[in-house]
């Protein structure tokens, strides 16, 4: 009976802070209001020793003891302060979830900024539970904390709210506060699949004629060298000639254009069968083809570089998972 | 649980701990102090090489060994000696199995407690730095537990800082925290006496306490001083002897003391006595009552405590130097002071001899005295060893003693005459100390002498100590036998700066002793008058502290937060933040990430109707935070923008 009722107890008060303290908006300065601090077990085991000690010194009448006994009481509601003063205007500068593929383990990038003049120590960050990561913020500088999120399947890991805390100075008190932003972490379909990657699809997307794939690319020109470009696109016949790093661009319909298509994926599993055009993705993006994706109700266009790539793979991350309804409704 | 990686934390929890170690290391058995050393040494070797540690069975053993030996040593584990001695080597078996957190913090706590049961202890003004430094030490180690990597130099200034700030804190309440009067339990102390008088006396054992410096007690007389030959400090009342030793007897059926009239100048005095762990109270002989309601004037004339003396104590007392007695003395006590044990047949031949020749008592008590006068005695702190026959030796053998021996072969000689005779032991000096005014009387004025009951003048003290060695009236023992004291008394005795410092030390000793260890309700009360609140009572007691709490918690909330804020921005961004909000009101904000030209050409596009005075507060700013602008005119070019901002009226959108 007791865990369902500390649950219990647990959601109510998570949902009590979160209509005291509203939606949180980027950048947030941690104010007095929102800070809540209680002491630790530590700090308990101090009380009742130095309940202890007041008892002592009070039978005893003894001057020095008593004398002790106040100074630790001092010490301790001192230390209170500092602690609530260790995370009582820190900055939330940002704070962000970079997708990664399933079966693996995501972070949680939290960006603080101290703009006080004292340092801060031993900041620390945590979702539910446990803090996960720590930290110490420099006077009028910044540092990142980074929560490791599992990511066990794909699609979106919402992450409601998050933990700032600290037990800095004497881990005699706890102070925390609850950030609640919005952020979701997009977790890929794990890449796998033994199927050959088709390097031209039946249908091309734009209306020029069907060639064979060992077909002369068409010539566009040069361009600068972009991160992300394929090594194979550079010409290091002119970077040889002391030219800076260009690349050669090529029409689409000339290059090794393909399409990965859902419906023409003969696998029955669900889950392997975007695993398997997943990996498709990425081996097309890591060898500088050009590649779109259709899914049923989607084309993607094909195109390379990061952002396309990120495109592809959220588009299988999030096939029929709630968020694509929404995102479609 | 695995290992912290961080064995400076292990560190510096040990060193708290050993602190609170070093508090005790006199006062516990040296097996313990010993056995708690090796256990923190095999500790740290463990942390750094592939030392074992202990199982949970051997563990289990120890401590179950440890708590037998305690108990076998002290008979019990109530009691600070004995639970010190526990906590001490339970403690250090502790930081054996210190591999989380928790096991450490609770090393920190043993610490502490450590150094309150030295506070217990001892409360003098000596040890308080190094009261202060444990406490010190241990907030220092309680920071490195909780922050794993943070360095030892941060932890202690951080705990310093701590302390210096809760420091006002603990002075309030230690001035308006209310007194209990009396205890809920009592603890029983180590059952070993402290140097000082016990109440028996064997002829030897007051030499070994004079090579003690220690303080027994200090008094200090609002009118003059007495004379030194007066200064005759009344201890226990010594009437049995059995050959060897002299006690005091069980001679609590008379009910009351006898009646004594006393003539001469009475001294009124106040006496801070030291802890003795013996119930006796010391005053200048003869006091005329007690001091206390808890003290009894013994019919000896001896003030008698009911507990013993475990703190030191103050007390006023009236003494009179000279006194008679009103009334003869009773069959009873008579035969009670002219008992003597069998033995020592020339001793008693040798009395009766010469009180048949002297005739009256006084004359015989002055044939005595002669006798030790040019009988060849010498005075001596190192007297040879006697035989069965303590007081033959002595008397017709050795004839070297101490203020021990003489008292108890005169009252030997008397009572084998006839003459009903005591011995009495106490205190005999006191050294003037120049800056407080009052004297001090160390353990090494320790004395005894001798009474005899004169028909019409009642007890009358005879000191043969004084004919023996008639220095000893005016000079303590080590100013007469400066052999008696260590190397590093003598040295303090001889530079006279060094003994200017000593009396200094002493008056803040004095101080401490009287008004911070002896702090209760009414020296609260005196505090309070002195800051200026009369008539105080337990009420205003209460709303002082409230307030001055209130007062502390503001200036260190106060404090503290100062650093969590933000600079206040220049006066420039004071300026254009107001600016800013005012424009706000057009309905019309300025973005995050809009500048003062973009937001200007933002607004004219979405307010025509704002007039131009706002557009060229905006370009102004931006010429003054970015522009070219000269040094001499810069501060005043701002002032005069925040008062055009003032100034600027801007109609709600």
């Amino acid at each position: 009976m007791k865990m369902p009722f500390a649950s219990f107890a647990r959601a109510r008060m998570a949902a009590w802070v979160r209509r005291r303290q509203g939606e949180d908006r980027l950048p947030a300065v941690l104010a007095r209001r929102r800070l809540y601090i209680l002491p630790t077990r530590a700090g308990l085991a101090f009380g009742a020793l130095w309940l202890l000690m007041l008892l002592a010194g009070l039978n005893y009448g003894n001057s020095l003891a008593l004398f002790l006994t106040f100074l630790l009481a001092g010490f301790a509601l001192v230390a209170m302060h500092e602690c609530h003063r260790n995370l009582l205007g820190v900055g939330l500068v940002a704070i962000k979830a970079p997708a990664v593929f399933a079966r693996g383990t995501g972070a949680v990038l939290v960006t603080l900024e101290n703009s006080g003049p004292a340092p801060r120590h031993a900041l620390e960050a945590a979702l539910e539970g446990d803090p996960l990561a720590s930290a110490d913020l420099p006077a009028h500088g910044r540092a990142q904390l980074s929560l490791p999120v599992a990511a066990a399947q794909r699609g979106v890991v919402r992450i409601g709210r998050l933990r700032l805390t600290s037990s800095h100075p004497f881990g005699l008190f706890r102070t925390w506060t609850w950030v609640h932003l919005p952020v979701e972490l997009l977790v890929y379909p794990y890449p796998s699949g033994q199927r050959p990657r088709p390097l031209a699809s039946g249908r091309r997307h734009s209306g020029a004629q069907v060639r064979g794939t060992t077909g002369a690319d068409e010539w566009v020109g040069l361009r600068p060298f972009r991160d992300g470009d394929s090594p194979r696109q550079v010409d290091w016949k002119a970077y040889a000639r002391q030219a800076p790093l260009l690349v050669k661009e090529y029409s689409p319909t000339g290059a090794d254009l393909c399409l990965f298509d859902f419906a023409q994926v003969a696998i029955p599993d669900l889950e392997a069968r975007l695993s398997q055009l997943a990996r498709w993705v990425v081996e097309a993006e890591a060898v500088g083809d050009h590649y779109g994706l259709s899914m049923p109700g989607t084309l993607i266009a094909p195109n390379r570089g990061p952002e396309h790539r990120h495109r592809c793979l959220a588009a299988l991350a999030l096939y029929g998972t709630e968020a694509a309804r929404e995102a479609h409704a | 649980m695995p290992e912290p990686r961080d064995d400076r934390s292990l560190l510096w929890v040990s060193a708290a701990f050993a602190g609170g170690l070093g508090l005790h290391i006199d006062r516990v058995p040296l097996w313990v102090g010993a056995a708690a050393l090796l256990l923190l040494l095999w500790r740290l070797a463990a942390a750094r090489a592939p030392v074992p540690l202990p199982g949970r069975l051997l563990r289990a053993l120890l401590t179950l060994g440890v708590a037998l030996a305690v108990l076998a040593r002290f008979h019990t584990l109530n009691g600070l000696a004995a639970g010190t001695s526990l906590l001490i080597l339970v403690s250090a078996l502790k930081l054996l199995e210190t591999h989380r957190q928790r096991d450490r913090l609770v090393v920190v706590g043993a610490g502490l407690f450590l150094l309150l049961a030295a506070c217990l202890d001892r409360q003098s003004l000596g040890r308080v730095p190094l009261y202060m430094g444990e406490t010190w030490l241990c907030c220092a180690a309680l920071a490195v537990a909780a922050t794993p990597g943070l360095p030892g130099v941060s932890a202690l200034r951080l705990a310093g800082r701590t302390l210096l700030f809760a420091l006002p804190l603990a002075l309030l309440l230690f001035v308006f925290f209310p007194r209990l009067a009396g205890s809920f339990w009592a603890l029983p102390r180590g059952e070993e006496a402290l140097s000082g008088l016990s109440d028996t006396m064997s002829p030897g054992n007051i030499a070994k306490l004079t090579t003690s410096y220690d303080i027994a007690f200090r008094a200090k007389f609002p009118g003059a001083l007495p004379a030194p030959e007066e200064r005759y400090w009344r201890g226990p009342v010594l009437h049995d002897f059995d050959g060897a030793t002299w006690r005091r007897g069980s001679w609590n059926w008379r009910p009351l003391p006898a009646p004594l009239d006393f003539t001469g100048r009475a001294y009124r005095y106040q006496v801070i006595l030291e802890p003795t762990r013996h119930r006796f109270w010391f005053a200048l002989d003869t006091p005329a009552q007690s001091p206390d309601p808890g003290v009894t004037l013994t019919p000896d004339h001896e003030l008698l405590a009911a507990r013993p003396v475990e703190e030191p104590t103050r007390y006023e007392a009236v003494s009179y130097t000279r006194s008679s007695a009103a009334a003869p003395l009773s069959d009873g006590e008579r035969r009670e002071n002219l008992l003597l044990p069998r033995g020592n047949p020339r001793s008693v031949g040798f009395a009766r001899e010469l009180r048949a020749r002297s005739g009256t008592d006084p004359a015989f008590v002055g044939a005595v005295l002669a006798f030790l006068r040019t009988g060849g005695f010498v005075y001596s702190l190192e007297p040879e060893r006697l035989g069965v026959d303590q007081i033959d030796d002595f008397l017709f053998g050795t004839r070297t003693g101490f203020c021990g021996h003489y008292a108890s072969a005169f009252v030997v000689l008397m009572r084998a005459a006839g003459v009903p005779a005591r011995v009495v032991t106490g205190y005999l000096g006191g050294e003037r100390n120049s800056i407080g005014g009052y004297l001090v009387v160390r353990q090494s004025d320790a004395h005894a002498w001798a009474e005899v009951w004169l028909e019409g003048k009642g007890w009358s003290r005879i000191d043969p100590t004084a004919v023996v060695e008639p220095e000893r009236l005016r000079r303590g023992l080590p100013d007469l036998l400066p052999d008696s004291m260590s190397a590093p008394t003598r040295l303090l005795r001889a530079s006279p700066w060094l003994r200017g410092l000593m009396e200094r030390w002493d008056v803040a000793s004095a101080w401490w002793d009287s008004r911070v260890v002896k702090f209760d309700y009414s020296i609260q009360l005196d505090v309070l008058e002195r800051l200026g609140v009369h008539d105080a009572d337990a009420g205003k007691l209460g709303w002082a502290f409230v307030l001055a709490l209130l007062g502390w918690l503001t200036v260190i909330a106060w404090h503290i937060g100062r650093s969590a804020r933000p600079r206040r921005p220049d006066p420039l961004a004071r300026a254009y933040l107001r600016l800013c909000g005012k424009l706000a009101r057009t309905g019309f904000a300025r973005a995050p990430h809009q500048g003062p030209l973009a937001y200007s050409s933002a607004l004219r596009a979405a307010r025509p109707s704002l007039g131009e005075g706002a557009h060229a507060l905006l370009a102004r700013y931006a010429q003054l935070r970015y522009g070219a602008t000269s040094a001499a005119t810069h501060a005043r070019d701002i002032e005069q923008l925040a008062r055009a901002v003032r100034r600027l009226r801007v109609a709600h959108g």
